[in-house]
């Protein structure tokens, strides 16, 4: 079935029901054209850019995904990153298409069954802060930086007594010309915060992405590894009592989580391994 | 001041600033092992340190140790720092046969610099004397790599481990770490906040012999007794130091102090064969290779390191190169190694040579050069 396969679209309903649309021959030129392009998803050496914390480039598409939910995007991949595309065009809900190197089928294939074998869940993304949607490109920057930051965020179109802290571009606590600084921007923001305040962290690594959905019964993780390369022991902090739960890695299945402490209000666990994407189910214990 | 240390001057001067306004920073260590009665650091014998130097250690026309002056360097330094009359009952004081032991070498320095075959050798055939298998003596370091090109196997029994925590230094491998043993700060904004302990060391090790270079360092000023053990046993560690600004003066001793590292490292023994005056803690070439031909013993890593402040100072005055106590913008070409590696009088970090006393405010031993005893015994 994969001998000739160039383009695989995904879809995916409320209730994180994947829909997977191969085709064998090429798609019609309105049906690319309809849709955005995404970057390539990775992690790039930058020459000559430094960044204020040598924390690698990673580029990332899911910001883009939770700012416009509703569009229908494209990649246009070379050999290498097709299941890392579709892990992350899966974490992130997005309707895809992923037109892939022949090279990559296998890995793509193996993917998308780890993919389709996940329990489903209907979850809505948990956020410590807020970003005002002003639909320039300054503030898509910052939400980029926050999100490769592991700073989650809801997008809101005015201020929100919801969280503590809203950002707002252009305002007087965030005026746009620090903005133009988006590295330095989400450092301020993150100290803002405070760490202690983070619903979610993650150590050893700097390469992994998390989204987390959950709500006050159960949380999903989602941990995307842009590197290309496996990470063992990858340790998560999340705000919050949760039990053990179930971890699911693609490439190993589901796994145990390992040193999985409850204490200080607060709830840590490590992977054992992660490649490109695991997902983590925990249940609250209050 | 000509127009290229001006140029320099001012891209360095914000950071002069921020470094001057960052002080100490916040860390919080997480540990739930308590210190011992009488911690290994500093020991016994707070103070004191025997130096025992031979001409004929080293062959300084090939670098190679004389395995037998090693031996009896190794003899004499422990017997005069125990007060033991023989060998077998000096290192009877420290260890036991049910002990498992670390062995914490240094590997950064390959090929011209590292924890000496020989010494190593003759620390394992002490243990063993002493009662302890193969089977509970660990050679260690972070990274495999390094200790795959240094290589002791061929020259340790068989039984004896070596261990890494990490393949290489890529920051993916964790799971040779504690994660309930860890020091978090926020240095640089750096997203990965934790430095965790060893497994080995927290899990396995009951005592730990310390066997760090005589070396320069581009952020510390020197690598010693305490960043071997201290950097060596931690991960994540080469975030305090970046762009000019080095955090190392409070995060070694730090790092150091924390239970139960300090309590189980319980010797130090100073591989002064060789040294390193310059482009430390590598020793990619000859160039900044010397010959103190000494090895330094205690328990007390404070003392030990510094005197190889003074060593590693006056080996730079000696060929004309700045003091790793200079802190002048002139000096320092932000994280470029090349123009450090070329030349001597460069920093690519304001050093923090102040590690060492500030470690001595941790209870780690003794930094007044005064209240310092120094043995000083030849072998010829």
């Amino acid at each position: 079935m994969f001998a000739a396969l160039s383009c695989v679209v995904l879809t995916q309903d409320a209730a994180d029901r994947l829909t997977i649309r191969f085709s064998t021959g090429a798609l019609s030129d309105a049906e690319l054209s309809s849709r955005e392009a995404l970057a390539t998803p990775g992690v790039t050496a930058r020459a000559g850019v430094a960044s204020p914390t040598r924390a690698p480039w990673i580029v990332a598409n899911g910001w883009r995904v939770v700012r416009q939910p509703g569009a229908k995007y494209r990649y246009d991949l070379p050999a290498g990153k097709a299941a890392l595309a579709a892990a992350e065009a899966f974490a992130y809900g997005a309707d895809a298409l992923l037109k892939i190197d022949p090279a990559d089928e296998t890995s793509l294939r193996a993917m998308l069954a780890f993919l389709e074998g996940l329990p489903r869940v209907d979850l809505p993304a948990i956020a410590d802060l807020a970003v005002v949607e002003d639909g320039t490109a300054v503030a898509g920057e910052v939400m980029n930086l926050l999100a490769r930051r592991n700073l989650l965020y809801e997008i809101v179109k005015a201020p929100s007594a919801r969280y503590r802290l809203t950002v707002a571009v252009g305002s007087r606590e965030f005026p746009v010309e620090e903005a133009a600084d988006p590295s330095a921007f989400a450092l301020k923001i993150r100290r803002l915060l405070t760490d202690e305040q983070r619903t979610l962290r993650i150590y050893g690594t700097e390469v992994v992405i998390a989204r987390l959905v959950g709500d006050a019964a159960r949380v999903r993780v989602h941990l995307i590894n842009y590197s290309g390369r496996e990470i063992e022991g990858l340790r998560v902090r999340l705000r919050g009592a949760y039990g053990t739960g179930e971890a699911f890695a693609a490439g190993a299945g589901r796994v145990a989580l390992q040193d999985h402490v409850v204490a200080g209000g607060a709830t840590e666990f490590s992977l054992p391994r992660i490649g490109i994407y695991a997902v983590i189910d925990l249940n609250g214990t209050r | 001041m000509d127009r290229r240390a001006f140029v320099r001057l001012l891209a360095a001067a914000p950071l002069l600033r921020a470094q001057i306004r960052s002080g100490r920073p916040a860390v919080n260590v997480v540990s739930k092992y308590a210190p011992a009665a009488a911690p290994g650091m500093p020991g016994p014998y707070p103070g004191r340190v025997v130096s025992v130097a031979s001409a004929k250690a080293v062959d300084v026309s090939t670098g190679a140790a004389n395995d037998e002056i090693v031996r009896d360097m190794m003899a004499r330094g422990m017997r005069a720092l125990t007060g033991a009359a023989t060998t077998a009952e000096a290192w009877r004081r420290f260890f036991e046969p049910a002990d498992r032991v670390g062995i914490k070498v240094n590997c950064g320095g390959y090929p011209h610099c590292i924890s000496a075959y020989e010494i190593v050798a003759e620390v394992i055939r002490q243990l063993m004397d002493v009662g302890v298998p193969p089977s509970q003596i660990f050679i260690y370091e972070r990274f495999q790599n390094q200790l795959d090109e240094v290589n002791y196997a061929p020259r340790v029994p068989d039984g004896v481990s070596i261990v890494a925590a990490e393949r290489a230094n890529r920051n993916v491998d964790n799971s040779g770490y504690d994660p309930a043993t860890y020091l978090e700060a926020d240095f640089f904004g750096e997203d990965d906040t934790r430095s965790n302990m060893m497994r080995l060391v927290s899990e396995r090790l009951m005592k730990i012999v310390n066997i760090p270079n005589m070396k320069d360092h581009g952020a510390t000023g020197v690598t010693g007794c305490l960043k071997n053990v201290a950097y060596g046993s931690f991960s994540n560690v080469a975030r305090t130091h970046q762009r000019g600004v080095s955090h190392t003066y409070s995060v070694v001793g730090t790092l150091a102090s924390i239970e139960p590292l300090r309590s189980r490292t319980v010797l130090q023994i100073m591989d002064g064969l060789r040294g390193v005056w310059h482009g430390g803690p590598f020793a990619r070439t000859t160039r900044y290779v010397f010959y103190p031909r000494q090895i330094m013993f205690g328990t007390d890593p404070v003392a030990i390191d510094r005197l190889l402040l003074d060593i590693i100072d006056n080996e730079r005055k000696a060929h004309g190169a700045i003091s790793i106590w200079d802190r002048s913008a002139a000096s320092l070409r932000m994280d470029d190694s090349r123009a450090r590696d070329a030349d001597p009088n460069v920093n690519i970090i304001i050093r923090e040579p102040g590690h060492v006393e500030y470690a001595s405010t941790l209870g780690l031993g003794v930094y007044d050069r005064a209240r310092i005893a120094v043995q000083d015994i030849r072998v010829d």
